[in-house]
This record gives C-alpha cells, sequence and structure tokens, in this order.
C-alpha cells in the first residue's frame, strides 16, 4: 500500500497552513511528522486523511485519487486526535460499540473487549468517559481507533495525556501495526518518541517541507535545529 | 449498514447521551409549561381559551425548540466526537437525519406537555381530539426537529453562536407555524376534518420539505 500526497496547499484565510507538500508512505512504515507549533502538521494530517479538502494538491491511495467524502476511503481510516472524541455520558463500552456498529464490525461486542484489552484497559468498560482521567480516555481512543482495523492509522499527539506505561503500550502496538497493507502516520512534538518508532521522517516548518528522510540518516539534535533555524537543512 | 440502521444508531446514542444530561430536556418543559402559566395568569380572564390555545402552544413549542436547538451538538463538540463521526463511514444524511430524529423526541415530549398545559390552565374542557392535535404537532414537531439540528450545527460553527439562531429559525418556520396553528386552531374549535385536512397535509409538505433541504445543507455543510 502506498500513500502520496502531491503539491498540497491548504490556506485558512490568507494564512498557508500546508504549502506545496509532497510527501510518499510506502506499507510496511511509520511515517513521523515533527514540527514546531503552527507548522501545518495537523493540516496536513488532515489533508491525507480526507477530513480537510486542500485548496489545490491532490492525495493519492494506491495511486487513485482520495476523496474524503467517499465511504468505502473513510472505512480503511483510523484516527487518534490530541482531543479523544469520546462521548462522555456514555460508557467506554457504549463508545466503542457504537463506533463499531458505524464502522460495520462483526461481532462488536468482542472487537470492544479485545481492542480494550489491547491497549491494557480491559477494566475500564463501564466507566463513563467523563469519568476517565485524560491517559485513559487517550487510551479508550486509540482501541476505538483500532476496532475496525483500518488500513493506514492517523495519530495526532498521541502521547499527550499517557503516562509512561500507556506509551509504551501505544508503542508496542504502532510497531506491532507495520505491515505491507498497512501505513501508520504520526504528528507529534515528542521528537525522542517519534523517532524511536519512525520509518521515514518529515519536518514541516510555516507549512513547508524542510526535511524528508529515512529514519536512519536523522539526528535528534539536527531536527531539533530545523524546528528554529531557517538556515539549516532545508 | 443500511442508512436506516445508521440512523437508529445515532439517534440512540444521542437519545442515551441526552437522557443521562437530562438538562436540555428538563429546560425545555420548564419553559413550555411556565410559558403557558403566564399566558393563562396574563390572558385567561381576557379571552377564551379556545380561541387563542393553537396560536399560543406553536408559539411556546417554536421557541422552547429553538431554546434547545442551540444544544444539539452540545454533545459532540464536548471532546471532539463529531470529528470522528464525520469520519466514519456514514453517510451525511444517515448522520443528520440520526439526530433530527434524536431531536425530534424532546420536541414532541414539549408539544404534548404544552397542549397539556394549556387545556389546564385555560380550563379548556373540550380541547378537541387528541388523535387530530397529534397528527398535526407530529409534523410540525419533525420540521422544528429537522430545522433545529441544521441550525444548531450552523449556529456552533458562527462567531454569532445562539444569537444566530433566532434569527435563521424564524424566517424558515414561518409557513411550518402558520399552517401549524391555523390547523391546530380548527382542531381545538371542534371543526369537521374537511377544515382540518388542507393546512395539515400542507404542514405535512412543509414538515417533509424541511427535512430534506436540511439533509442537503447538512451534507453541504459538513464535507469539507
Amino acid at each position: 500500500m502506498t500513500l502520496s500526497a502531491r503539491d498540497l496547499v491548504c490556506s485558512y484565510g490568507p494564512t498557508r497552513a500546508v504549502d506545496g507538500v509532497d510527501l510518499e508512505v510506502t506499507g510496511d512504515s511509520i511515517l513521523a511528522v515533527f514540527g514546531p507549533n503552527g507548522a501545518g502538521k495537523t493540516t496536513l494530517l488532515k489533508a491525507l486523511s480526507g477530513e480537510r479538502r486542500p485548496d489545490s494538491g491532490r492525495v493519492f491511495a494506491d495511486g487513485k485519487a482520495v476523496k474524503g467524502s467517499d465511504p468505502e476511503w473513510r472505512s480503511r481510516v483510523g484516527l487518534v486526535s490530541h482531543r479523544t472524541g469520546l462521548y462522555t455520558k456514555l460508557t467506554v463500552t457504549e463508545n466503542l460499540l457504537f463506533f463499531a456498529a458505524l464502522h460495520g464490525v462483526t461481532g462488536a461486542a468482542t472487537a470492544a473487549e479485545e481492542a480494550l484489552a489491547t491497549v491494557g484497559a480491559p477494566e475500564l468498560g463501564r466507566t463513563r468517559a467523563e469519568a476517565l482521567s485524560r491517559g485513559q480516555r487517550q487510551r479508550v481512543a486509540l482501541a476505538r481507533a483500532l476496532l475496525h482495523d483500518p488500513d493506514i492509522l492517523f495519530l495526532d499527539e498521541p502521547f499527550s495525556g499517557l503516562d509512561p506505561s500507556g506509551a509504551a503500550v501505544l508503542e508496542i502496538i504502532l510497531r506491532a501495526r507495520r505491515s505491507p497493507e498497512r501505513i501508520v502516520v504520526l504528528v507529534t512534538h515528542d521528537l525522542r518518541r517519534g523517532l524511536r518508532l519512525a520509518d521515514r521522517v518529515v519536518v514541516l516548518r510555516r507549512g513547508r517541507k524542510v526535511l524528508d528522510d529515512d529514519r536512519a540518516e536523522c539526528d535528534a539534535e539536527a531536527l531539533l535545529g530545523l524546528f528554529t533555524d531557517p538556515g539549516s537543512r532545508a | 449498514m443500511t442508512s436506516l440502521r445508521w440512523i437508529g444508531v445515532i439517534a440512540w446514542k444521542d437519545l442515551r447521551a441526552e437522557f443521562r444530561s437530562g438538562g436540555r430536556i428538563a429546560a425545555m418543559i420548564s419553559f413550555s409549561v411556565l410559558a403557558c402559566f403566564l399566558f393563562s395568569f396574563s390572558l385567561g380572564s381576557l379571552v377564551a381559551g379556545r380561541d387563542v390555545a393553537a396560536g399560543l402552544l406553536w408559539l411556546t413549542v417554536l421557541l422552547a425548540s429553538i431554546s434547545g436547538a442551540g444544544r444539539t451538538f452540545d454533545t459532540e463538540e464536548e471532546d471532539g466526537a463529531f470529528r470522528h463521526l464525520l469520519l466514519s463511514p456514514v453517510s451525511r444524511h444517515a448522520i443528520f437525519l440520526g439526530k433530527a430524529a434524536a431531536n425530534l423526541v424532546p420536541v414532541a415530549l414539549v408539544a404534548a406537555f404544552t397542549l397539556f398545559a394549556l387545556t389546564l390552565f385555560f380550563r379548556i374542557a373540550a380541547p378537541g381530539s387528541v388523535a387530530l392535535h397529534a397528527a398535526i404537532l407530529l409534523p410540525g414537531a419533525i420540521g422544528l426537529a429537522a430545522a433545529g439540528t441544521l441550525f444548531g450545527l450552523i449556529s456552533r460553527h458562527s462567531s454569532l453562536g445562539d444569537s444566530l439562531l433566532p434569527a435563521l429559525t424564524f424566517p424558515a418556520l414561518v409557513p411550518l407555524v402558520f399552517f401549524g396553528a391555523t390547523a391546530s386552531s380548527r382542531v381545538f374549535l371542534d371543526r369537521p376534518w374537511a377544515e382540518i385536512s388542507g393546512p395539515a397535509r400542507l404542514l405535512w409538505g412543509i414538515a417533509i420539505g424541511v427535512v430534506a433541504v436540511g439533509a442537503l445543507l447538512f451534507r453541504y455543510l459538513t464535507d469539507d
């Protein structure tokens, strides 16, 4: 599987949040997108997932142009965002069963139990989402994203709020998802964790791609320099 | 999964969350009962209840619906769940119809409570057939619920917020309220079905139109 973008441009009024970005990710790999605040990371992720229509440029999956309104495309996508997106008045199981129903997951109850066990939170099923800590909510959000076994998993700051054990579980899950039919796109400020997971690294600054390289070629100190130093490696 | 099942799943989720929080329905019903009490207090000695009940009924249901419409998307926005709902393979039409179906329950409850409260406070001995009132109020509630769902979304994404709701809803719902009040007034006055059926049919047509236009516009507004 491949996911690629050609000359993506996304603007908010006069501001170009994503400015002519090209990229390509192949299956069996994790792409980490880094950048300072306001670099356009979340907007890029929204454009790649089909949530936001780019002003120009296209996104392709396996060579076919992605249309965000296409239900078949949306059934292939999973998302973990920095807001966990749970219905606070529903229990964790009710939340998972609801999204499982939307995705047409067969054996939804079993799938929900398994997803909760996978993220290390099997005891949370009967708890209302409003009673969960930030880290627990993030685990449940990850369970929801995995429920329908998406081909492409988009994660926007997934480590925020997770305790060290939660972050470790997330790393294990993401590594386990490496397969030729699957892609993980990770947007994060956490250079250390991001680099540990990534096979490919993209750095954005002011909407422009300033680095696109294999993980093996990247050094954390140099990446940090790219966040702030306009003169380096563009 | 069929659209019908999706609609059911979304409506059931909304209603479950709604009844657990409880605030919106209680506020809407309290408003309607209080309004009926105040109407009877100020008008009860001046006019016959049956003459004004239809107008007061529709005015109260309209205002209560608008007051509740602004909170239609509270559960979706609280923790950013709407983004995930839109990213699911469910059609935009099914999302709109599911949310409108869930919205119908509080509006229908308000209509029923208002009818009961007006009959009680104005001491209307023979308010007309309950089945006929239901046949008039149901399309009205459907139209109000659909419009409330659409305008709730618009007001959420406008910097003017809830203050925009009355300005949006009143012009769009004038025909609904006009034909609804006309039909209800004939039921209160115990007129024959031949006199009621005309505005009742128009009311159903308008309600279906509001639902159809709402579903189309909802798709347009949420497809980015």
